[in-house]
Formats: C-alpha cells, structure tokens, sequence
C-alpha cells in the first residue's frame, strides 16, 4: 500500500521530521552520505519491520540517542482520504522492537510484510549473482515468501525441526530421529515443490528481461538443483538419510535438505557467474528483482512498493534507459540519485523530488 | 520507599507485566478497599495449599483425584494428551470432550534438552494397561515440538493396541491450544484425525 507520508524520529542521520511523500514516484536526490539510503531503509522498516541491510536494529538509532520511531501512513490508492489510511508504527526502545498497525501491536511480521509488500533494489543484491548460495536461497525463499504466507510457515517450521534434528544427532538420540526425519522430509518436500514452481515461473520471465537489457545474445537460464534430486518420494529421502546417519551422527550435522539446495544461472551447461562480468553480474541481480516484483503482481494481483537504491547508477546509460522501461507497475516507486544522475530525464509530472543534505529533505 | 520498590519488584517476576503495569497495580492497591487487598493477599498466600495436581491425569483441582477422573458421568474409553496443567482447562471450556486426560507435563525438544523419559509417559502407558482404554487424543499445539511428541506417543502406544488420533487442525498453524477460541477447539475435537 503506498505510503502518504512518513515520520521518522532519531533514525540514522536523518533530522526528525515528517514528509510528504503523496506520488507515484518519488526521488530522493542528493550526495552520498546525506541520508537518502536511510529514508529508503525507514520505509523498509514499515514494510517488513527489519534492515535491509541485514543490521541490528541498536545500528539504526541515531548516535547519542536510545530509540528510534518511525511512523508511516498508508492506504490502498494515493487518492484515498486520509480516513481511510493506516498507521504503520516501528520503534526500537531499551532493545525490544514494538511494532504496530493502528495502534494495535503485531506479534508476528508476517502480518506486515502482507500490508506492504515491498521489493527493494540495492547494491546488496549483487551476492544474488555472485555470493555465497545461501544468498540465492534468501531470494527465492523471499520471492516465495511474498506471495505466500504458507511458505514462511512452511520454512520456519522446516528450519526448525533442522534444529531439533540437529541437536538429535549431536546427542545420538536414535530414539528421536526416525520421527524427526517424518517431519523434516514432511516440510522439506514441500519446500522443493514449491521451489520447483517459483524456478519454472521465473525462469523464461529471467530469459527474456535479461536479454531485453543486456543485449547479449545468448541465453542465461534459471536452474534449481534441489539437495534432494536423485530420490522421488518420501520413502527414498527417508532411505537415504538412514545411510547416512552413522555419517551425520559424527559430524553432528544434517548434511542434506532444503538448507542446501542450489540456485544458479547457466549458459548452457556453463556455470554463468564464472564467466560473467561485474556489470553482468549486477544486472543479473537487478533481473531477478523485476522478475520478483512482476510475478508478485500476476500472483496476487497487487501493486508492490518499488525502492531503488543508487542501483541506475550501476548500467550504462543505453542499459539504463532499457531496465527503466521494464520496471512493472508498482503501487508506489522510490527512488535515490546522485546529483549528477540524469534524473530529469525519468521524472513525470507525478513524480515527487526531494533533495537530500545533511538528512534534511527538501523540495 | 523501600516497601513499594519490593513489592514492584516483586510483581516485575509475574509473566506479562513490566515495570509500567506493576506500578499501576502497586498505587491501585495502596487506594484500593483495605478488605480488597487483605482478601487479595489471603487467596495468593493459600493458592498452592488450594489447588494441588490429580494423581491420575496431572492437572489441577481442588480434590485428589479430580473431578474428571472421579465423574462417573465421563466417558472412560477415551483419553486426552495434553502438553501442560492449564490445557486440561482450555479444553474444559469447550464442552465438546467428555473423556478423561492426561498431562505430559512438557513436550520432547532436543533443542532443550527434553526428551520422552523427561515426560509422564509411563504412567499414561500403566493406565492404558490397566484396559478400557480405546482412544488417545493427542492435543499438545502444531508445533514442531508437538507434532514430534504426537509422533512419538503413536509409535510408542500403538503396541498397546489403543488407537491414536490428533487434533485436526482447525487451529492455526503455530497458533496456542490456549488462545484457541471455543468454537475452534470444539471443531478440532469433532474432526480428529488418525494418526
Ligand atoms: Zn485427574
């Protein structure tokens, strides 16, 4: 749901103030340091109640203060009356972090992420395409995740049971892990179904948009090779894991699972990233995202909020033009610039443009 | 003032309430009714004297053995797994159970280091053979821990010949036996499925 404005309170560098940010578009252009990556991340925070840069929430109190708030008012279209809009509130006070819609607190962060689905553009992302595999596993499953509320479930459940699964082996409880190998290949295949799903939807959308900006002429493909693969039912996986339990049991560890399936992008046989440029390598990352926030709309048929950090600043200009033309519609954009970007260029008459110094916004 | 500051500090202990409610509680007190407060003080004093575990099914009551396991009104064939004490309660609420129960007290979590000889098994195990007993239902919550003890307890009593069935879940994933709604519980209840 878009946001009509937002209030912030000792949160990073910014100044507290509250903002206008009533448009389909709004830029936040300024030098780095001046506090436009922060206002991107305070809007994240409502979103999903944490950091996209993956820090502790103590990290985004401003220096010398104790707690933050941030406060954010949204509604399902722009043009709705402020009546009709929602409180979204995050705080971080003495280290516990209240979160509320409408004054009424929300004990679980899932509820959040289904009020304001949110798909952020960053530098970050680039581990999407060159980082460790458990960075792809965090794509997908949040690609997953936005558009199903099961499959968070299902992965927190799965995560779990690998714990106590875990731990089971490490004390050699025998007597245990019959039954929580029941539950962990219960969850696990449901992951891998569903993760077979997300690799075949997304996979020819990947093809195409890739190729529309990259220009490359040849084909990068989307492969998911589950940990899983050579078995076909329950029964086998549990075969499987009987095998190598002595194998488990000495290393106190589960060796196999969902928690080690593999993303990766080829050209036909060959593995992509190691051949591929850094810019090729970026624009695979920020592919991925498009791809994220357009099956994300035909699958529930919402607009999902769109935040753009410096990421234009990473294609050429002729790639950049391309990419713009392929971002879907979004029920709000935001974007951040560097003063010299052509920002001009992308405005429209419904865009809205604050420039950032100091963590001070003004238009 | 010393007193005050104790008793805040004190009622900070209780699940549920920081430093901000205790205080409230504290200065109602001290404008409250003098009988209030003494009658108050009385009924926390004699709780545990009050109320003590059933030596049969482990829940509380006031009598030993409780009035469940001592109704002759109650359906005998069939007994109730529960997870804690307060459970047997919830379940109470709902009217639609008319068997007995039996608390776990706890439920297997490697993670925490519990395992079954940590919970009331065997003496669920001694009543099934003692007979008459056709049906466990396992209630404990849908949760990793409680779909793991549901496991267990199939596999260990189904050498018993009892059937054993599970709460269909008409609860919420993740969601607390205790927070369950009335009608929700009743419907679970009705919709048991084997395990
Ligand atoms: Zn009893």
């Amino acid at each position: 749901m878009p946001f009509s404005s937002i209030r912030y309170a000792a949160f990073r560098n910014l100044v507290d103030a509250e903002l206008d940010l009533a448009a389909e578009r709004v830029f936040f252009v300024g030098e780095n340091g001046q506090g436009k990556t922060n206002l991107l991340e305070a809007l994240y925070y409502l979103a999903y109640g944490v950091s996209f840069r993956g820090q502790v929430d103590a990290e985004a109190v401003k220096r010398g203060a104790a707690e933050f708030s941030l406060s954010g008012r949204c509604s399902e279209a722009l043009s709705d009356s402020p009546i009709l809009s929602e409180e979204v509130f995050v705080s971080w006070a003495e280290r516990v972090k209240t979160i509320k819609v409408q004054g009424k607190p929300v004990r679980d962060r899932k509820i959040l992420v289904e009020k304001n689905p949110t798909i952020v553009f960053c530098h970050e992302d680039y581990s999407f395409a060159a980082g460790e595999p458990e960075r792809r596993r965090f794509f997908f499953d949040q690609a997953a995740g936005l558009i199903s509320l099961s499959y968070i479930d299902t992965l927190r459940e799965y995560k779990r049971i690998l714990r106590q699964r875990n731990a089971a082996l490490r004390e050699g409880r025998f007597d245990l892990l019959d039954l929580l190998d029941q539950q962990y290949v219960g969850r696990g295949i449901e992951l891998m179904a569903a993760r077979r799903r997300l690799q075949r939807e997304f996979d020819d959308r990947f093809v195409l948009r890739f190729e529309a900006v990259s220009l490359l002429g040849r084909e990068v493909r989307l492969r998911y090779r589950p940990s899983w693969s050579g078995e076909e039912g329950i029964a086998e996986i549990l075969a499987k894991l009987a095998a190598k339990r002595s194998e488990e049991t000495a290393l106190g560890t589960s060796l196999s699972g969902p928690h080690r399936d593999r993303w990766s992008f080829a050209v036909g046989a060959e593995n992509f990233a190691a051949t591929a440029s850094t810019g090729q390598l970026r624009l695979v990352s920020l592919t991925l995202r498009l791809v994220q926030a357009e099956y994300f709309t035909e699958m529930t048929g919402r607009l999902p909020l769109l935040l753009f950090d410096d990421v234009l600043l990473e294609l050429d200009r002729s790639k950049r033009r391309r990419f713009l033309e392929l971002i879907p519609p979004a029920g709000q954009a935001f974007f951040t610039f560097l003063p010299g970007e052509p920002w001009e260029e992308y405005r429209t008459d419904s865009t809205l443009v604050y420039e950032a110094s100091d963590g001070r916004f003004a238009n | 003032m010393k007193a005050l500051e104790e008793f805040v500090s004190l009622l900070t202990r209780l699940p549920g309430i920081g430093r901000k409610s205790a205080l409230r509680v504290a200065y109602h007190l001290l404008r409250t009714d003098r009988a209030f407060a003494q009658a108050l003080a009385e009924r926390i004093a004699g709780l545990q004297d009050a109320i003590v575990f059933c030596s049969i099914c482990g829940s509380y009551t006031e009598t030993d053995p409780c009035p469940v396991c001592s109704s002759p009104a109650r359906d005998r064939s069939v007994i109730c797994a529960v997870e804690q004490p307060q459970d047997v309660v919830t379940i109470e609420g709902s009217r639609e159970y008319r068997g007995l129960y039996h608390v776990l007290g706890g439920l297997i979590s490697p993670l925490d280091g519990v395992g079954p000889e940590d919970l009331k098994i065997q003496s669920l195990i001694a009543r099934i053979r003692e007979g008459g007993v056709a049906e466990v239902v396992v209630a404990t919550n849908p949760t990793v821990e409680g779909d793991t003890t549901a496991l267990y307890l199939k596999r260990l009593l189904e050498a018993t010949g009892v059937s054993v069935t599970r709460l269909a879940t008409g609860m919420p994933v993740g969601g607390d036996l205790e927070y369950a709604d009335r009608l929700t519980l009743a419907r679970s209840f009705r919709g048991r499925t084997k395990l």
